[in-house]
């Protein structure tokens, strides 16, 4: 499907269960969802990793809620499935789609201005560098005697600066690489929403809305 | 280093330039990998306050924490959008991160991106002081919260609770978006590395 | 013919009155390679930038004077074909590309020249053959090397082709493999292409008999003169001797107390292998200078020792795990200098910096009057308002170099310390030095490609190469 379909889809969904209470919807968004990332192939770790984490906040609110909340057990187990069915529907995209695809698509098929699209992709490409580009700063700090923590303004500060750098950097390399901000360009790969995509977009979407109305345990 | 970097060149032009986009999405990248560093906080606290039924006060002690990318943002880059994108985007970092939150954190990235573009927008893009900082402040604990009492079911508290949560995220989100943002732009300001 | 003539060219950043570039009148000749060397820092990347179309409209501020392709001044040429006209390769490999893959960022190039899809293919296939790098097509370029990201960007200007190629020391951090490579290719380009060639760089290996025309950007007078043959080669010999040491050291004995030891240890980052040794050590109170190639991983074993890095094996600092010690007390006890000295800096101020050193440093070796007495002899007394951020580079490091003597840390790591100094600040920091180990019983070890002036400094040499690092008596 294509990816900004995909997108628009999970967070309509993902939107709607949060107004809506119904623990079975859930808990079929969850399976579909599950089932969908099976066919997937996706690692397994990866796949342990979405299970084990939300454990925490779907506990630590179901908890709260079946102590505290006056809407009872039944209110308390939906909060618990929503937390699971944010994140499965999450990972339906996250596992399976690339940024690249979605920032193609959001160029071509939504009109999103090309340099909101490459702008935005070229930041994160960055994302590894950036993991070590923290690590430097934080280790650099300690070498001046100064431990750096997610609170200290200095980390932040010193991160800016790095960003202001790099923004400039890029910037300057996507011009000379012939990028000019508000112009046309060609495309190689061709994204389209096709029909396929339209049809199965509303399907799903009619069919929750469908299973929201009929099912409101 | 040769290319000193000056900020966008005169006020009339637009500020959504090549490079403003591209350095508010490395600024939330750089600030979302550094709250994934305090993702362990958050689960600790979760876990410690589990049994007493209070895990919703994690959530709340740092919201300040997830809420700081759009003001800093919003204030760096002083135009329309800038501190719902920053906020946004710092939210997707999680997603791609591989967060607990899946596609929550998309919409809770949507929900605090207005919030707290929202505060700049009611001082009308023109106080960039500690006044316009709290508007965007407040206006983030307010959105925010109404979101959680939809979304995580914080209505069907009683209202000493609520109060608690409530106060808990003013707190919160004045220390991280208010006063580390001030002293983080205050820094930006002195060195002179971007005319703000 | 696109003749590349700068005219009366004067240009100077907003808030300073140093003219960084000082009425340029030079022309650069189409189809030829032309040189610009001179000391980091001059300017010389600036005037490229103006070169390449970047700046003003990167910079803030406009210069005084014009540039010109053959007739066309470059401002009279539209946004979208300036590409056309001039491409550029620069200095940090790392941000330079927008996609994630090599053969989606060739694309992104293609796409926006507005080229036709169905030529791409055959375009990208030739441009990456030309450039030796065909097997590259398909990798993540945030996993390649420098020097495979600098055949990259080589790459994506074959694939542009503008009549003008223009480099900003593109091969700073690149081994020496990739770097003559790289050169023969754009002397292809040059000779069989017709293209015209501006490369500035201070390192001049491997240029002689290469370049049609040098150019020196003179810090003094931020003029920039062509020099003649003999003019040249005096800049090329000078620039050898800055290479060369006549030393003969010392082979680490036995006798010597050693502070770290590298045991059975393998450093692999992405994949490849950079430097694999069975036993290595480092020895208390002593200078090991520590030399090699660009580019063939002596930063990246300093990044392993400062704990930035992982590794395979173990090192030992005092006879203990660095592992199991805790990292604050680690990072104070082996500190780095970084090559960036801005990556050192915490502060906003000069004098903020110094005092940052002196309320953490781990003990008080260094009084106010020798700490007054390095600004002094360094040149740096008197600017504590000033924004460290501001400083010229060879500031910066001067304010390095002091600060980090201040902390005394019994274990100095040192990434080329001496880059941005002139020949007597090198002299006066190899005094420092030279101080801070017998005075205060510091260990030093210094990567450094600038060798001369450190006679009096060295005890040991290790050199780098072929994945292994190794005592030699010679330094060369």
């Amino acid at each position: 499907m294509n990816p900004g379909m995909k997108l628009l889809l999970v967070m309509l969904i993902a939107l709607e269960i949060s107004f809506t209470q119904s623990l079975i919807v859930n808990c079929i968004l969850i399976a579909v969802s599950f089932v969908y990332i099976l066919t997937q192939h996706i690692r397994m770790k990866a796949l342990l990793g979405i299970i084990f984490w939300p454990l925490f906040p779907a506990v630590g609110l179901f908890v709260s809620q079946w102590l505290y909340g006056s809407a009872g057990i039944h209110f308390a187990w939906i909060l618990f499935t929503r937390i699971y069915a944010y994140v499965f529907l999450g990972a339906t995209f996250t596992l399976t789609s690339s940024i690249t695809d979605l920032s193609l698509t959001l160029e071509q098929d939504f009109h999103l201005p090309s340099k909101f699209a490459y702008g935005v992709l070229a930041a994160f490409n960055l994302m590894p560098k950036i993991v070590e580009e923290v690590q430097i700063i934080k280790t650099s700090a300690l070498m001046r005697g100064e431990a750096l923590h997610f609170w200290s303004p200095k980390l932040y500060f010193k991160s800016i600066l790095s960003a202001i750098q790099w923004s400039q950097n890029l910037a300057e390399a996507m011009t000379s690489h012939g990028f000019v901000e508000d112009y046309e360009r060609t495309h190689y790969k061709i994204i389209r929403i096709t029909a396929l995509d339209w049809t199965l977009f509303f399907v799903l979407l009619i069919i929750v809305q469908v299973l929201l109305f009929f099912i409101r345990y | 280093m040769d290319n000193k970097n000056q900020a966008t060149t005169g006020k009339k032009q637009s500020q959504w330039t090549l490079r403003n986009i591209i350095l508010i999405a490395l600024i939330a990248i750089f600030t979302g990998i550094i709250f994934w560093g305090a993702g362990f906080l958050y689960t600790a606290l979760t876990v410690a306050l589990t049994p007493f039924g209070m895990a919703p006060f994690a959530n709340d002690l740092l919201m300040g924490l997830w809420c700081m990318a759009g003001p800093l943002t919003g204030f760096i880059i002083r135009t329309f959008g800038s501190a719902f994108l920053g906020e946004f985007l710092g939210a997707s970092v999680e997603v791609f991160l591989g967060g607990q939150w899946g596609a929550g954190a998309f919409i809770s990235g949507l929900v605090q991106g207005i919030a707290s573009e929202l505060g700049f927008t009611l001082t009308a893009y023109k106080r960039y002081d500690w006044f316009g900082l709290n508007a965007s402040i407040f206006t983030t604990v307010v959105v925010t919260f109404a979101w959680d009492m939809i979304r995580n079911g914080y209505d069907k508290f009683s209202l000493p609770l609520l109060l608690g949560l409530f106060v808990t995220r003013y707190i919160s989100t004045f220390i991280f978006a208010g006063v580390l943002t001030k002293m983080i732009v205050k820094l930006l300001d002195r060195s002179k590395a971007i005319n703000l | 013919m696109t003749d590349v003539s700068i005219n009366h060219f004067t240009f100077h950043y907003p808030e300073s009155d140093v003219k960084v570039l000082n009425d340029i009148n030079i022309t650069f000749k189409s189809h030829h390679f032309s040189l610009l060397s001179g000391p980091s820092g001059s300017g010389k990347s600036t005037l490229l930038y103006f070169i390449a179309g970047l700046y003003p409209h990167f910079s803030g501020n406009d210069a005084v004077g014009e540039i010109k392709f053959g007739d066309t001044n470059i401002k009279d040429i539209p946004r979208e074909k300036v590409s056309q006209s001039v491409a550029m390769m620069f200095q940090n490999p790392n941000q330079q590309f927008a996609m994630d893959t090599v053969v989606h960022e060739m694309t992104f190039v293609l796409e926006n020249l507005r080229i036709a899809p169905d030529k791409m293919d055959d375009i990208i296939t030739h441009a990456l053959e030309f450039c030796g790098i065909k097997r590259l097509r398909s990798r993540v370029i945030n996993t390649l090397s420098g020097g495979e990201k600098q055949r990259v960007a080589l790459a994506c200007i074959v694939a542009m082709d503008p009549q003008v190629i223009v480099l900003d020391e593109p091969f700073a951090s690149i081994d020496p493999d990739s770097r003559e490579d790289l050169i023969n290719k754009l002397k292809i380009l040059q000779e069989k292409h017709g293209k015209t060639i501006i490369l500035a760089d201070h390192d001049l290996t491997s240029y002689r008999n290469l370049v049609d025309e040098f150019y020196y950007l003179d810090p003094d007078t931020h003029h920039i003169n062509l020099l003649d043959d003999e003019q040249a080669e005096h800049f090329f010999k000078n620039f050898e001797s800055t290479q060369t040491i006549n030393k003969k050291v010392e082979v680490p004995s036995g006798d010597d107390n050693s502070i770290l030891k590298i045991n059975d240890f393998k450093l692999e980052p992405h994949h490849s292998l950079l430097l694999k040794l069975n036993h290595l050590d480092f020895y208390k109170q002593k200078t090991t200078l520590i030399t090699g190639a660009n580019g063939i991983g002596k930063s990246t074993l300093f990044n392993a020792l400062t704990k930035l890095l992982p590794y395979e094996g173990t090192i030992v600092f005092d006879g203990k795990d660095i592992k199991k010690i805790r990292p604050l007390p680690y990072a104070k006890n082996v500190t780095l200098l970084f090559q960036d000295a801005e990556n050192q800096f915490l502060n906003i101020t000069v004098k903020e910096e110094l005092d940052l050193s002196l309320a953490n440093r781990t003990n008080t070796d260094y009084t106010q009057a020798d700490v007054d007495d390095m600004l002094n002899k360094l040149d740096m007394a008197g600017r504590d308002d000033r924004i460290v951020y501001s400083l010229s580079e060879g500031q910066k490091k001067k304010l390095q170099i002091i600060e980090m003597l201040i902390m005394n840390p019994p274990v100095l790591l040192m990434d080329e310390p001496f880059k941005g100094l002139d020949y007597h600040s090198l002299e006066v920091v190899v005094g420092f030095l030279n101080r801070a180990k017998k005075d205060f019983h510091q260990t030093q070890i210094i990567i450094s490609h600038q060798l001369s002036g450190l006679d009096t400094l060295i005890d040991y040499h290790a050199t780098f190469k072929n994945q292994n690092l190794a005592y030699q008596e010679v330094i060369k």
